[in-house]
């Protein structure tokens, strides 16, 4: 099909001010009357706050007032605290002092003298399971089915799991589907591993600072966020205000990665201390304060094992996981890395055993891939050691198991949308010359041996049912409201090119609104889940439809036919038949406005959220206006797939490796914006080879200190450490329940670098399995010096 | 716990003699704070990890920066950046061993800033005593890194004692590789140390790790010619290719005739407090040629007396893996 | 001016470091201060007649007794430099030979207490009441040690049996090439026992330098002769002890 503007590069307006450097985050504002805030967090892992006494740091000049957790939102456990009295990781928020300018509220920090109980703490799930283990959190350290419990394994349950034999203790959650037995029955290979990967941080570039301020009555806030619409009603009640009365501005978000989907605790901080003392607060974070409340992915330390039938097929699949939350409530990690195996995978059997567990260690939230990406990094070398023994190419098996539209997925095995996993699969050999390359693995040059690798990911990548909205103005302009926030992958401006489309206009006429609640903006989805390009072109999909719509019937209303008669083009609507009987874009406008109701939003659908709703009334009268809610149909998981192709040189004597060559294919259905999946595909591969190899989470276990608070501890790839240059591609096959045929991509681009990567690793040291990430040059040289691992066996938050 | 980032409020002298910048630096005791590139000092100061009243700013005075020829090799002022001498040509053509190494430093904008100087005498990078703790380094009694658990793969696995903090400096392995001499003036008084001498380990001093004390300051740094020339050979491993610290790392020069090598200097950085020197292995290979059979025999002999702590046991191999590769032709 | 010095812990409470050592240079002030006023009350006095080493030599100090005594003196002037010497600024290598001259005193410490207590006549070193009337009594002469000596020997196994004790709960927490340091005493412990292992040090800094003070005096010097040679004269033993209480063997 050909398109207008689907599929074409553009120049998302933001791109300017991020250009020159004009951008303002929410860092970069200053109002009149402005205080600073600054956070005084817990130094011990697990404690309780026995007294506070700042009267010494209220006595300093320059010092306007303190937060505490009294003053704030109260949550419950394990939920996080915006400030709290029971610190359960170190880094912890326990309150805030405002001062005339940073420096002065930093002075007034060393002043307060806190009185802490230390409490039991721990930093690896399995010391908590163990018998006597430390919990978290005095509720228990088990988070599962919205409760709080305490699980405690046998000894000989800890001994087996952390020897890499079946766990015998029971799951706190547990799903299966087919005949794992009959599934192992049928393998003619069965592999079974233990592993561990580390959730290390989201190292968002830009830190959540905050400003917040109260105007005749309505809480401003300018944060940080990914999201944009999705934030206004969980930021409303954690402010504990009506969401009318709650101005959000969040124009530029540097990087949130997953930790940044929602109201997070720190976004409403200020906007208490705000109304508390009168004055605008900016709370700024510190690169290391982002380190503690900016959140990390969930580790896994788990068991594996997977049964492959002679061709090839996986048969069956047993997954026992215990996940490392940090101390707040999140975990679906775990049942998503269940759910990529299932697809990409398709065994005929699989169980999933889940076991949550809290530690004393940074926040845990979703980052990109939450589950799919650690399970890739262990399931595809696994996948590989199979088809040796089977004596099937890499590619081949992957092909043999490979999904296709009629592919089930998770417990359920529910339908999808489609897939062309073998399509992309075989695109991507072809592009990288599989065949010949693969013939290196293993070739020696020197101290360095040829790796190679290719790795798949998998993301559920769209939702529905979010509304768009799209307005004509008697000036002829179509104003595209998005409320998609600006996480940096271009989506918020992406998504609106499908309303273009629809109302067939050019690009130059089209003003996007966004950035701001008060910019009017739809009811839309969290920038997170790789589901925005579908969710959204869908929802401009639908709105402008009904823009497209109610033009139709303006024009036959004044022009005379029916309205199925009219069509557009050239921002015109002319009659089909007479292409002379025509009303401009800007004369519909205008006669919108004349018309009222429906047409210029005094009435609108009542299916639309009340975000949406909002904006509509607001906007009444000014134009004509396009509202729709998206009740598109939709027949199942809608997949985001890809496979990554990785060449390695991994040397010897040093325990590194070079990427020598890398590329992604995408199999996203219709490709909406080049520029923006290239930046995706890359972008994603640069960040799993950090989780391959490099990106670390470190805590002390003795005292619960986390050794990574700075970029420099924390080795996020440099562009050193990736290829200079990266390919990628894109089967562009478009997906039936997406009006323009579009599907999302972002997380898997991760996931699938990191198996290549790590398939390649494996295929350069002759098929040994590392089943951890990261394999940094220690554990490569240790296991090649044959002297064994530092860390404990399935030991996490360590090096 | 605050997490501190924003500079407190400090005095700064700018003086233009080493005299003056000497003399201040006693006056103010344990107050002042010598200021070269600030790569180290920026961030002990914004994070308030340790604490100063005032900066003695090097940058002002001119006669410390610069590379000149003398009459027994080179002398490059302290306040060089890394980027210059990474990049002289004098430097490249006789001490190629320190140019490498200098271009190894953390990042290219860090070198644009940091100076030679500052290289060899900023702080370890362990990351207890970089948290601000008051461990054995900080004055303290306690090592926190080298406990039942503690958490030490980048610490050291040679001539520790109590603290097991490594040098951090690049170019500290290449300057004693070359039996640099490092000129440090003190008022009107100048004394050179020869580089191997300059850093000091915990047995000798547990707070310090160079011979610097109140009112020295390092002025100049001195190549003899007897290395100019020389065969050499530098690496330095590290998680990542740039912005980052040497896992270990190592800076060779050999003197050879015909085949044979007549003199060694083989010395391994991030593995001990002080940049390390492999006395055994420069023993071993004097009067052999550079190659594979002599690194497969001697390599053994580099990590001989290694005390590896929880995690860092790869360094024994590792030291090992880098004297091969030096001595391989 | 602290008496002790306070750090904060790794979670930032405060927590004892140890003994403050301005208090060094107050310690040896006074000492010194103490010796000198000593030194000019005596020259002001000045009692010329002393006793004479010619005649027969009676045994004061066993032969293995000597060997305890100036092994414990080495050990504790090793001990003693090696561990004040850095902080006042001298740097060299010196932890191993601390704890190696720490064992040494040690091991002499239990060999003087056990030969003590079982094969050598404990209440000689007994302070008794009649002890007290010494310095007030020109006619009331000590048995075999007098009250000076006692008190000095008293106090100073009080300050060794402290300084070994903490020294070897120290000994125990760092790397030796017996064991790995562990993490058996915690910060505060830890603050504790640098505290009294400092302040004994302090105290045995003060009772050295006026051991040697009066080791040296020519009045005692003959004590420290017998401490060397093993005797004293008769003359001496006349003059400064009671027959009755103390009789010496004459020495062969």
């Amino acid at each position: 099909m050909s398109y207008l503007h689907i599929g074409k590069n553009f120049t998302p307006p933001d791109i300017y001010g991020k250009v020159t450097g004009r951008a303002k985050y929410a860092e970069d504002y200053a109002v009149d009357g402005m205080v600073h805030a600054r956070l005084l967090t817990s130094p011990m892992p697990h404690a309780r706050v026995k007294n506070i006494d700042a009267s010494e740091a209220m006595a300093m000049e320059g010092v306007v007032g303190i937060l505490t957790a009294e003053d704030v939102y109260p949550t419950e456990a394990p939920a996080p605290a915006l400030l709290t009295n029971e610190p359960v990781f170190v880094g912890d928020p326990i309150l805030a002092v405002a001062a005339v300018d940073e420096k002065t509220a930093e002075n007034a920090l060393a002043k307060i003298r806190l009185d802490l109980e230390p409490l039991p703490f721990t930093v690896d799930p399995v010391d908590s399971l163990r018998p006597n283990g430390p919990s978290a959190r005095p509720e228990g350290n088990v988070f599962s089915e919205r409760e709080m419990k305490a699980v405690s394994w046998s000894a000989d349950d800890v001994e087996r799991f952390v020897t890499g034999r079946e766990p015998t203790a029971p799951a706190a959650m547990e799903w299966s589907y087919g005949d794992l037995e009959a599934g192992f029955d049928n393998a003619e290979v069965i592999l079974e591993e233990s592993f561990v990967t580390t959730g290390y941080a989201h190292m968002s570039m830009e830190p959540r600072s905050v400003l917040s301020y109260w105007q005749n009555g309505k809480c401003h806030v300018h944060g940080s966020t990914q999201s944009q619409s999705f934030i206004v009603p969980f930021l409303a009640r954690m402010l504990n205000i009506e969401q009318a009365d709650l101005v959000f501005v969040a124009e530029y978000c540097g990087g949130g990665f997953g930790s940044k989907i929602g109201a997070y605790p720190v976004l409403a901080i200020p906007g208490y201390f705000s109304r508390k003392i009168g004055r605008p607060v900016m709370l700024r974070i510190t690169r290391e304060e982002e380190y503690y409340v900016g959140s990390a992915r969930v580790g896994f330390q788990g068991w594996i094992k997977a049964g492959f039938t002679r061709e090839g097929r996986v048969s069956a699949v047993d997954l026992y996981i215990v996940q490392d939350l940090g101390p707040n409530s999140t975990g679906g990690d775990a049942s998503s890395a269940g759910g990529a195996v299932s697809i990409l995978y398709q065994p005929d059997a699989m169980r999933l055993r889940d076991v949550p567990v809290l530690t004393n260690t940074t926040p845990r939230g979703a980052q990109r891939g939450p589950g799919q990406n650690q399970i890739a990094a262990v399931f595809e070398p696994l996948l590989d050691k199979a088809a040796g023994e089977l004596g099937i190419d890499p590619v081949e098996i992957r092909r043999l198991n490979a999904p296709d539209s009629n592919t089930t997925i998770n417990a359920d095995q529910g339908p999808i949308t489609s897939a062309y996993m073998e399509q992309a699969l075989v695109k991507g050999a072809e592009l990288f010359n599989w065949s010949e390359r693969i013939r290196r693995s293993g070739q020696r040059n020197g101290s360095k041996v040829t790796g190679i690798g290719v790795g798949q990911g998998y993301h559920s990548a769209g939702a529905h049912g979010f509304d768009g909205l799209v307005r004509l103005t008697p000036d002829g302009r179509i104003h595209l409201h998005s409320g998609v926030g600006n996480l940096g992958t271009y989506s918020y401006a992406a998504t609106t090119r499908a309303a273009a489309e629809v109302l067939k206009c050019n690009w130059e006429s089209c003003i996007i609104h966004r950035g701001s609640s008060d910019a009017h903006l739809p009811w839309s989805s969290y920038q997170a889940g790789s589901n925005t390009t579908f969710t959204h072109t869908r929802a401009n999909y639908v709105a402008a439809s009904d823009l497209l719509q109610k033009m139709k019937r303006i024009a036959a209303g004044e022009l005379g036919g029916e309205p199925e008669q009219y069509d557009v083009a050239d921002e015109r609507v002319f009659d089909t038949a007479n292409a002379a009987r025509s009303l401009t874009y800007a004369e519909v406008a205008a006669k919108a406005i004349e018309l009222g109701g429906e047409f210029s939003g005094e009435t609108y659908p009542e299916d639309i959220h009340e975000v949406t709703q909002r904006a509509v009334q607001a906007m009444a009268g000014s134009g004509l206006i396009g509202v729709a809610k998206d009740t598109l149909p939709v027949r199942g998981t809608v997949p985001g797939l890809t496979v990554g192709f990785a060449e390695i040189e991994l040397d010897l004597e040093t325990g590194k490796h070079e990427i020598v060559d890398f590329l992604a294919v995408a199999d996203c259905g219709t490709v909406v914006h080049p520029l923006g999946l290239a930046g995706q595909l890359r972008g994603g591969a640069v960040w799993g080879f950090g989780m391959a190899s490099l990106e670390r989470h470190v805590y002390d276990p003795q005292n619960g200190l986390p050794a990574n608070v700075g970029y420099y501890q924390t080795k996020p790839p440099s562009y050193l450490d990736v290829p200079s240059s990266m390919e990628w591609a894109a089967l562009d096959i478009a997906d039936p329940d997406n009006p323009v045929g579009a599907r999302g991509v972002g997380e898997p681009a991760m996931g699938s670098a990191t198996a290549a990567v790590m398939c390649a690793l494996s295929n350069a040291l002759g098929g040994h399995l590392f089943n951890r990430t990261p394999v940094t040059p220690d554990v490569v040289l240790n296991h090649l010096s044959g002297q064994g691992q530092s860390a404990a066996p399935l030991a996490i938050n360590t090096f | 716990m605050a997490a501190h980032d924003v500079m407190p409020d400090i005095e700064l002298f700018q003086p233009v003699t080493v005299e003056d910048a000497s003399a201040i630096a006693r006056r103010l005791e344990g107050r002042g704070w010598v200021l070269a590139g600030g790569q180290d000092t920026y961030g002990w100061l914004k994070d308030r990890a340790k604490t100063a009243t005032a900066m003695i700013d090097l940058g002002t005075i001119e006669a410390l920066s610069g590379i000149e020829e003398t009459a027994d090799g080179v002398r490059i002022g302290a306040m060089t950046t890394l980027r210059t001498v990474s990049r002289d040509p004098l430097i490249r053509e006789r001490y190629a061993l320190l140019a490498e190494a200098a271009g190894k430093v953390a990042s290219p904008q860090i070198r644009n800033q940091g100076t030679l100087g500052g290289n060899v005498a900023q702080d370890t990078r362990c990351w207890y005593y970089r948290r601000g703790l008051s461990c054995y380094r900080a004055g303290g009694n306690i090592c926190y890194a080298d406990s039942p658990e503690g958490m030490n793969r980048e610490h050291a696995i040679l001539g520790a004692s109590r603290c097991v903090a490594v040098s951090p400096s690049d170019t500290g392995t290449a300057l004693v590789a070359l039996d640099a001499v490092m000129v440090i003036q003190n008022g009107g008084s100048v004394r050179r140390v020869p580089a191997a001498k300059f850093f000091v380990g915990p047995a000798v001093n547990i707070t310090h790790m160079t011979v610097l004390r109140e009112g020295d300051i390092l002025t100049a740094i001195e190549l003899p010619a007897a290395w100019a020339g020389a065969e050499h050979y530098f690496e330095k491993v590290a998680d990542r290719d740039v912005w980052d610290f040497a896992l270990v790392s190592i800076a060779a020069a050999f003197r050879t005739s015909g085949n044979a090598i007549e003199d060694a200097r083989l010395v391994c950085g991030a593995v001990s407090c002080v940049p390390h020197r492999l006395n055994a292995v420069e023993r071993a290979v004097i009067g052999r040629p550079r190659s594979e059979e002599t690194a497969e025999s001697v390599a053994g002999l580099a990590s001989q007396g290694a005390k590896p702590l929880n995690f860092n046991h790869f360094k024994a191999p590792l030291m090992e893996n880098l004297v091969k590769r030096a001595l391989r032709s | 001016m602290e008496l002790v010095e306070v750090r904060q812990d790794v979670w930032g409470r405060e927590v004892l470091l140890g003994v403050s050592w301005d208090l060094l240079w107050v310690v040896l002030s006074l000492t010194a201060a103490a010796i000198i006023i000593h030194l000019l009350v005596m020259a002001f006095l000045s009692k010329s007649d002393r006793p004479s080493p010619d005649g027969p030599h009676l045994t004061r100090h066993a032969g293995v007794d000597r060997g305890f005594h100036w092994i414990m003196a080495i050990s504790v002037f090793v001990l003693l430099f090696t561990g004040v010497l850095p902080i006042v600024g001298v740097d060299f290598d010196w932890l191993t030979i601390h704890w190696v001259a720490g064992l040494i005193l040690t091991g002499a410490v239990v060999f003087h207490t056990v030969r003590a207590l079982i094969w050598q006549k404990p209440k000689e070193m007994w302070v008794g009441a009649r002890d007290f009337q010494e310095p007030f009594d020109q006619a009331i002469k000590p048995g075999k040690y007098s009250l000076l000596q006692k008190g000095m020997h008293h106090a100073m196994t009080v300050l060794v049996l402290l300084v070994i004790g903490t020294g070897l709960a120290l000994f125990w927490v760092m790397d030796t090439p017996w064991w790995e340091r562990s993490n058996a005493l915690d910060e505060a412990t830890l603050g504790w026992m640098f505290l009294l292992h400092g302040a004994s040090t302090l105290g045995l800094i003060v009772l050295t330098a006026l051991h040697v003070y009066f080791a040296l005096r020519p009045e005692k010097r003959f004590y420290t002769r017998s401490m060397i040679s093993g005797w004293i004269s008769e003359d001496e033993h006349r003059a400064n002890h009671d027959p009755g209480r103390w009789s010496p063997d004459q020495s062969s």
